[in-house]
């Protein structure tokens, strides 16, 4: 498997002089190709800073991303935009879609800001709706449909492109546990049947679970992480609430 | 303790304050120089009845605050529901409603306070060029005056405290009313969409048009009708046009925006799907504001036309009218000395400076009367132009009504040599002469002369007379009446020349250019400012409006252009969907206003551009209407976008 995601030594600080926060100390993982990596950790972990710094949507203070071979931090403002929507997709907790759009046309804006040609949208869109099961809703207005779908429409839109990888932040934090339970179902299914590379940031373990591998930050570095291998979830659910018993989190951050 | 919470607040606010500031501080300073011009006693001595102004700026200033009043409600609504969630965090601290409420109230009294201090100060340097304009159209000399006057600052102030204070109050309620939990989560309730079925849009539109059309027919009907009818007329063309004005307004932008999402290559080209979200949205929720302010652009821009085109007509008009200070034309064939008196008379009354008296010479088988030379000269020396020469055996054509040129041209050209008692002319070096004489009734009857040889003059019968005095100072208004009585009362007794007879009817015409300023100018130059007055203000309140609509969803946006922002769309793309969406929601209320504008600059040029004694001063001030408005709308637009672009792309991308 080939490595998508590497990163070196990454820092991040905020403020200067005497007042500097360290966000990010010393973080180096990678992610191969396919991977589904959950990241946990407890608030001011820096969990929202390391994605933010992968998605290009912050700098880092030190070191280096690499997706594919290109290096993130050596990508300048104009060149941004054109690698987020040739090679990441987003999936937030607040869904993020466009009031003003139909769910059908939230999922098109991503082929069309990709000069995707006109003919082929609608068709592209109806074939992710029906792996999503959101075709009911394609023409219902995000207000019209409920959470679960909003994200599900939301996931369908990060991966509508076939991104390099999806950066998934929080996205069961509005749901109910059905919604979510459904959600990580479909985000799984993303991940086995479309071979789409996922980068998750949870703090909630049973969403956690559906990972492949845990990576869990404390204090700005990777405190240690966890394979599923062959365990089923169950298990691997267990063990993630071993480590949060671990670092100190106790039952208060496991749901 | 408030008063320095409510200075930090509104600094933190600055954003929302700033359009809303200027919005304020625009429309005192208005009122404050229009009221003061109508005050200011120079002006009103200028004329007996030039209290009009006054009292049209007065009613108009009533009119300003009632709908200046409904603009400052809404501009409070705006920064309500931006505060909201601040207001409701001051509840939750135990600040009472009360409490809160007075805040508002401090912040904004301050606000207003600032603004009317600005105003009245900008607007006592706009007051002297205001009085400027007037007095150059009276044509008094003058220099550069500010027009400072309590009572003006007064009533400002009143009206001020009027169009402010109602709305506080309504504010004021809204917030005591309002629960934490209102002002907390007001903003994300569900806004519903919904468009009415494409063939109620066109037939809608449709029907609205047919309005319009149907308006402008009435309009062209209305001026060919010189009865009281004419009132009824024009008052149904108006309500038509203006009812088309906005209905047009609410469903052309809901057609298109329909149209384009049905055309898939259109919807998915480039960023058109976000951007025709975006308008879509601004359709929807602010339609019914754009179509309104569609009507009060109309409004606006068709008032400020009219008003400058018939100030500006007329006052071009006036110098052709009434070129002499005094002047009486009696068409029928009396000796000059029957003059005599009727100089006398003037001169009784104020020191004549000149006078000429001569004919107007009938010239046989032509449809033009004929001009001594030196009779023509003295009467270019009394208007202060320099003599002309010819030889005996040339002619020149004076023509001061330029819709006469064309065709004195094709004459000339046609014909350029005359013969008058077996005497041939030719044209002069210079054939013809256009300065301002007035070739109605004193250098001719016609709009156009022939000026002869003195020589070649005396030897056709002079079968109209003229008497024409340069006076000091002028004259005076009255001198206009006394000389017709003077004229009609039967001290005056007229010689006819030998061999000659009365005509059946005697026509007898006088004219002081004194009366003519001050019976007729002075309503014109009302008109025309209370139209500038009134259209600046609508303007610059359609502008605010547009504005607070675009920034009262400044929020929303901000987290729609995060969103393409993630997408992969770059920060020069989203400065120009930035620029598009801005440039629409203005646009769209302007279409048929400058629609609307340019045929009433058309027709007035067709219909009265003859009328009027100066080439193109329709079109100029057509053009003059049009800039002016593109001034304050492309200033409102630039405030906009800047505070737009400010909120919305991160800082890299400005």
């Amino acid at each position: 498997m080939n490595e998508v995601l590497k990163l070196e030594h990454i820092q991040k600080y905020y403020g200067n002089g005497e007042n500097v926060t360290k966000a990010i100390q010393d973080i180096s993982f990678s992610v191969q190709e396919g991977g589904f990596v959950g990241i946990m950790g407890a608030s001011g972990s820096g969990k929202t800073t390391l994605l933010n710094c992968i998605s290009t949507i912050d700098t880092v203070s030190a070191g280096h991303i690499y997706l594919d071979e290109t290096d993130v931090t050596e990508i300048n403002e104009k060149q941004i935009a054109r690698f987020r929507r040739e090679n990441l997709g987003f999936v937030f907790q607040d869904f993020n879609l466009l009031d003003t759009l139909t769910t059908s046309e939230n999922i098109a804006l991503a082929l069309t800001i990709n000069k995707v040609p006109a003919g082929e949208i609608d068709g592209r869109v109806r074939e992710m709706a029906g792996k999503l099961n959101i075709t009911d809703i394609l023409d219902k207005y995000p207000y019209q449909v409920s959470g679960g779908q909003k994200q599900r429409c939301a996931c369908a839109r990060a991966i509508i492109n076939n991104p390099k990888l999806i950066l998934a932040d929080e996205p069961t934090g509005a749901l109910d546990s059905h919604s979510s339970q459904m959600l990580l179902s479909t985000i799984q299914s993303i991940n086995e049947t479309m071979g789409a590379t996922i980068l998750m940031v949870t703090h909630d373990a049973f969403s956690a679970s559906y990972a492949n591998r845990i990576l869990f930050l404390q204090d700005g570095a990777i405190f240690t992480e966890i394979l599923k291998g062959n365990d089923s979830r169950r298990t691997f659910f267990n063990k993630i609430l071993d480590v949060l018993t671990m670092m100190g989190g106790g039952v208060n951050d496991v749901l | 303790m408030y008063s320095k919470l409510a200075f930090r607040n509104i600094r933190r606010s600055l954003r929302d304050y700033i359009i809303y500031f200027v919005t304020l501080t625009l429309t005192a300073s208005l009122m404050y120089s229009f009221l003061a011009l109508g005050f200011s006693p120079d002006i009103l001595a200028m004329t007996e009845n030039m209290s009009m102004l006054t009292s049209g700026i007065l009613m108009l200033s009533v009119l300003v605050a009632l709908l200046s009043s409904f603009i400052v409600g809404y501009a409070i609504r705006f920064m309500l529901s931006q505060r909201k969630k601040e207001f409701a965090a001051y509840e939750l601290m135990g600040m009472e409603a009360k409490t809160v409420r007075n805040l508002f109230l401090v912040e904004n009294s301050m606000i207003g306070g600032a603004a009317f201090l600005l105003g009245s100060l900008l607007g006592t340097g706009l007051s002297g060029l205001l009085n400027q304009v007037v007095q150059n159209i009276f044509e008094v000399p003058h220099h550069y005056q500010v027009l400072f006057s309590l009572r003006a600052l007064g009533m400002t102030l009143f009206f001020f405290v009027l169009m402010y204070g109602f709305s506080m109050l309504r504010a004021a309620k809204v917030i005591r009313r309002q629960k934490v939990i209102e002002l907390l989560y007001d903003n994300q309730k569900n806004e519903e969409v919904g468009y009415q079925p494409l063939y109620r849009s066109v037939l809608t539109g449709l029907l609205s048009l047919a309005a319009m059309v149907v308006g402008v027919i009435l309009l062209e009907k209305a001026l060919h009708i010189q009865t009281n009818e004419a009132m009824l007329y024009w008052s149904g063309a108006c309500l038509l046009i203006l009812a088309g004005v906005y209905e047009l307004h609410r469903k052309v932008p809901v057609l298109l925006y329909q149209l384009a999402k049905r055309n898939p290559r259109r919807k998915y080209r480039g960023e058109n799907l976000f951007f025709l979200g975006q308008i879509g949205r601004r359709i929807q929720f602010s339609g019914r504001t754009m179509a309104v302010v569609a009507i009060l652009l109309t409004v606006s821009l068709a008032t400020m036309f009219v008003g400058l085109t018939m100030g500006a007509g007329y006052k071009a008009n006036m110098e052709a009218y009434y070129p002499y200070d005094a002047g009486v034309a009696i068409d029928a064939p009396l000796t000059k000395n029957s003059m005599d008196s009727v100089r006398s008379f003037v001169e009784e009354r104020c020191e004549a400076e000149d006078s000429v008296t001569y004919y107007l010479y009938a010239v046989p088988n032509e449809a033009i009367e004929a001009l001594a030379l030196s009779d023509y000269n003295h009467l270019r020396e009394i208007l202060g132009l320099s003599p002309v020469s010819m030889s005996d055996n040339e002619f020149l054509i004076h023509c001061d009504t330029w819709n006469y040129m064309d065709g004195t041209r094709q004459r000339l050209e046609q014909q350029p040599e005359i013969t008058l008692n077996g005497r041939t002319l030719t044209p002069a070096e210079t054939p013809i002469l256009t300065e301002p004489m007035e070739q109605y009734q004193m250098a001719g009857t016609k709009g156009y002369v022939l000026v002869l040889p003195d020589e070649v003059a005396s030897r056709l019968s002079g079968e109209k007379i003229r008497l024409v005095m340069k006076l000091e100072d002028s004259g005076y208004p009255e001198l206009k009446n006394e000389l017709k009585q003077f004229l009609n009362s039967g001290k005056w007794q007229p010689d006819i020349q030998l061999g000659q007879g009365l005509p059946e009817r005697v026509t007898m015409g006088v004219t002081v250019k004194a009366w003519g300023v001050a019976n007729s100018l002075t309503g014109f130059t009302t008109l025309s400012f209370c139209g500038l007055y009134l259209s600046v203000i609508f303007i610059i309140l359609s502008c605010s409006v547009l504005a607070f609509e675009q920034l009262s969803a400044i929020d929303r946006n901000q987290k729609n252009y995060a969103v393409i922002d993630r997408l992969g769309v770059s920060g020069h793309r989203q400065a120009s969907l930035i620029r598009k969406e801005l440039s629409t929601v203005f646009l769209i209320p302007l279409f048929f206003p400058i629609v609307l504008t340019v045929l009433l600059i058309v027709g007035t040029q067709f219909f009265f551009g003859d009328a009027i004694l100066q080439e193109g001063l329709v079109l100029f001030y057509g053009l003059v209407t049009i800039l002016l408005f593109c001034a304050i709308y492309l200033t409102y637009f630039g405030a906009t976008m800047f505070l737009f672009r400010r909120v919305i792309l991160r800082p890299e991308m400005r």
